[in-house]
This record gives structure tokens, C-alpha cells and sequence, in this order.
């Protein structure tokens, strides 16, 4: 496939700063939860990517076009967020492109938001997080937290891209991951992935707004979410829930 | 004269599911390309899923801002379920960034296709935080 990725900066990017990925994937997760700290944080759009690989689409935001990726951000946080699925074919060189660009700008760490569907979600009385990372040394950083860890079995989409370019390149990396619906929007779990954002990075916010909203945002998100299941579908996402063979 | 070969029950089976399966990309095709409202009838269509496993067809639909006591499933023929529920509130398409159009909302409405035989009249239905679960048992 012939085309670039680029990421096109707006503003002055710090140094050092923690990278975060709230993508479109299982319950919408990751995408509401980053879009939770862009309001609550007051962050401002800072880049974007830019890219003949995307589909031709724009994202109207009072009546001026955006890209469907930007990164917001302030002195100690850069978060990644797609307001759109990102297609199946294109996930590799955005997830390269955007990781490049953050080595370039010396992130200090990597953490991708999403959730981990879980069968009669609804009867759940407490949504527990898990946790997976890079490195034996990144991995502590959720355990001393007393996250639970991932453990074995398949990660599929923009988190597995994150941890696999992460290891390879001796970035610590963590994708955090809250128990939520599979096919409906969750900002449930996108607030208990917040919490336990928070107790990784100090990054504080309020999560009453979330919850409050929370019909209402599962009311926006839905054909969100229908396009996201359509991409899940293609990079065959469901295999999360395979029971993985042990190879040690 | 050419003779033909029996089929095996496997291979009519297998046949089955992939004609299920067809079926089910085509629906889901046409599900995603059209407006996910309504504004003749002022609806809007909720998200749903569909589970078959050997015993019974689990149909879900997501509900926000609904209540159980408005909240209506209704068999159509045997093959078929028909979902509606009011909302608690009037939703204008403003407020879900649509400006193009004026319009609003004030209830759902979804048809499903039930893609295994089942016994409708013996359907249950469950309502839990806005989520709604129809049981119907399957024919066998």
C-alpha cells in the first residue's frame, strides 16, 4: 500500500510527556475515556494525523474541518484519540507513524485505554481493570498499583501495535483494560480505566460528569460503535476471547 | 446420465449455517448503511446483537434514557421481533450534533430477524440499566 502517515504539529510539543491512546474499539472504551480528560483537563489540540492511507473523511467541529486523529495535550500528557474507527489495513502505519513521532518528542511512556469485553455484562456489580506492558520493568508499574495483570491470551488492534513497537523499541508501554460490553457504548468502564489512569500517572479527574452522562453518551456513541464493530470484525477482535495455546 | 452423489447430513448442515451466515452479513450490511433514524416515524434505531447457541436465541438492545414499563417486544410471525420503547425524554437531532435537518425523537424502534426457528410464545425478557435481553428458546 503506497502513502504516508504525517503527523502535523499546531503547537509547541513538550518533551517527556506520557503518550495516551483512546481508540475506537470494544465498548468504546478507550474513546471515551480520553474524550472525558480532553474536556475535564481542558486540553488543547496540539497535532494531528494527516494521511492519503485514511479513508476521505473530515470531522466538522463548528463548521471547520479536523482530522479524524488529533492529539491533545499539555505539558506532561499527549493523548491520541480517533473519532472514527481506524480501518483494519491502515492500523500499522498510524500506530508506527504516531509511536515515531512520540519517540521523537522523548515520551517518557506509552498507555493505550480500551476495555475487555466480559458475557452478561450487565449483571456486573464492580468493572475490574487489567493490565498488560512492554517490559518485565513496565509491568511493575500496574502491579505495584495492584492491578490485576493480563496475564496469557490475545491482545488485537492499536493496544497490541503499542506493546509490540514498545517492546522492540524499550519504551515502557501499559494498556490499561476495563471489563465492558462488547458491542455498546461503556462509560462505565471508561471510568473505572480513568481511576486507574489516575493512580498510574496522578492524572486526576472527575468522573461524576462521566457517569452522569452516561445515557446520554451511549445514546451519541451508537453509530460510533456500529462502525467500530464492523472493524473489529475485520481485524477479527473476537480472538481476544480465544483460550490461548501455552507456548512458553 | 450423470449420476449425483448424495449429499452427506454434514454437508446440509454446513450448507445451512453458511446460508444463515449470508443472510446475517447481508442484514448487517444493510443495517449499517442507512440512517440510523427515522424522522417520519421519529425514531431511532438502537444498537442490538443477536447470540444463537444451541438452546436458545439471546437478543439484546440497548436502550438509554428508557424505563422497563415503556419498553414493548412483540413476535411477528415466527421469525421476527418487533422492539419498541418510549424515552424519557425528547431527543432533538441538534443535540446529537445533526444540523443539516431539523428534527427530534422520542422513541425507538428496531425490526429483528431471528435466524434459527424459535418459540416465540415462549419468549422472556429481561430490563437491566437500560439493556434490554429477549430469551426465545430454539426449535429443534
Amino acid at each position: 500500500m503506497s502513502g504516508t502517515v504525517k503527523i502535523i504539529e499546531n503547537k509547541k510539543i513538550p518533551s517527556g510527556a506520557t503518550l495516551v491512546f483512546g481508540f475506537p474499539d470494544v465498548g468504546l472504551v478507550g474513546v471515551i475515556a480520553a474524550s472525558h480528560l480532553v474536556d475535564e483537563l481542558k486540553l488543547d489540540e496540539v497535532a494531528y494525523v494527516d494521511s492519503t492511507l485514511l479513508p476521505p473523511l473530515v470531522v466538522l467541529h463548528e463548521g471547520l474541518p479536523h482530522s479524524s486523529i488529533r492529539i491533545f495535550g499539555n505539558d506532561d500528557l499527549l493523548l491520541v484519540i480517533s473519532e472514527v474507527p481506524v480501518p483494519v489495513d491502515v492500523i500499522y502505519p498510524v500506530m508506527d507513524a504516531l509511536i515515531g513521532w512520540g519517540r521523537s518528542k522523548n515520551i517518557k511512556m506509552m498507555i493505550a485505554l480500551g476495555g475487555i469485553p466480559i458475557q452478561d455484562r450487565q449483571d456486573a456489580k464492580e468493572l475490574k481493570v487489567f493490565a498488560a506492558a512492554s517490559s518485565p520493568e513496565a509491568l511493575k508499574i500496574p502491579e505495584d498499583k495492584q492491578i490485576e495483570i493480563l496475564t496469557e491470551g490475545y491482545l488485537v488492534g492499536a493496544q497490541a501495535i503499542m506493546l509490540q513497537r514498545a517492546a522492540n523499541n524499550g519504551i515502557p508501554a501499559i494498556t490499561l483494560l476495563a471489563q465492558c460490553f462488547y458491542n455498546y457504548p461503556d462509560p462505565e468502564a471508561a471510568a473505572e480505566v480513568l481511576k486507574e489512569l489516575g493512580r498510574i500517572t496522578g492524572v486526576k479527574v472527575n468522573f461524576a460528569k462521566l457517569l452522569e452522562k452516561g445515557e446520554e453518551i451511549r445514546l451519541r456513541a451508537r453509530d460510533v460503535m456500529k462502525r467500530t464493530q464492523e472493524e473489529m470484525s475485520k481485524m477479527k477482535k473476537p480472538q481476544e476471547l480465544d483460550i490461548p495455546i501455552y507456548v512458553s | 446420465m450423470a449420476i449425483r452423489r448424495r449429499r452427506s447430513i454434514w454437508e446440509i448442515v454446513d450448507e445451512y449455517f453458511s446460508d444463515v451466515e449470508r443472510w446475517a452479513d447481508r442484514l448487517e450490511n444493510i443495517y449499517a448503511e442507512r440512517p440510523s433514524w427515522n424522522l417520519r416515524d421519529c425514531s431511532i434505531e438502537p444498537l442490538r446483537e443477536i447470540t444463537v447457541t444451541p438452546t436458545e436465541v439471546m437478543v439484546t438492545v440497548d436502550l438509554p434514557f428508557t424505563s422497563k414499563a415503556n419498553v414493548k417486544v412483540k413476535p411477528v410471525g415466527t421469525s421476527s421481533l418487533e422492539i419498541t420503547a418510549k424515552m424519557s425524554k425528547v431527543v432533538k437531532l441538534e443535540e446529537l450534533g445533526v444540523t443539516h435537518c431539523k428534527g427530534e425523537f422520542q422513541k425507538y424502534h428496531s425490526h429483528l430477524h431471528i435466524p434459527v426457528p424459535v418459540y416465540t410464545k415462549r419468549m422472556t425478557v429481561n430490563y437491566k440499566k437500560g439493556l434490554l435481553e429477549v430469551h426465545l428458546p430454539r426449535k429443534h
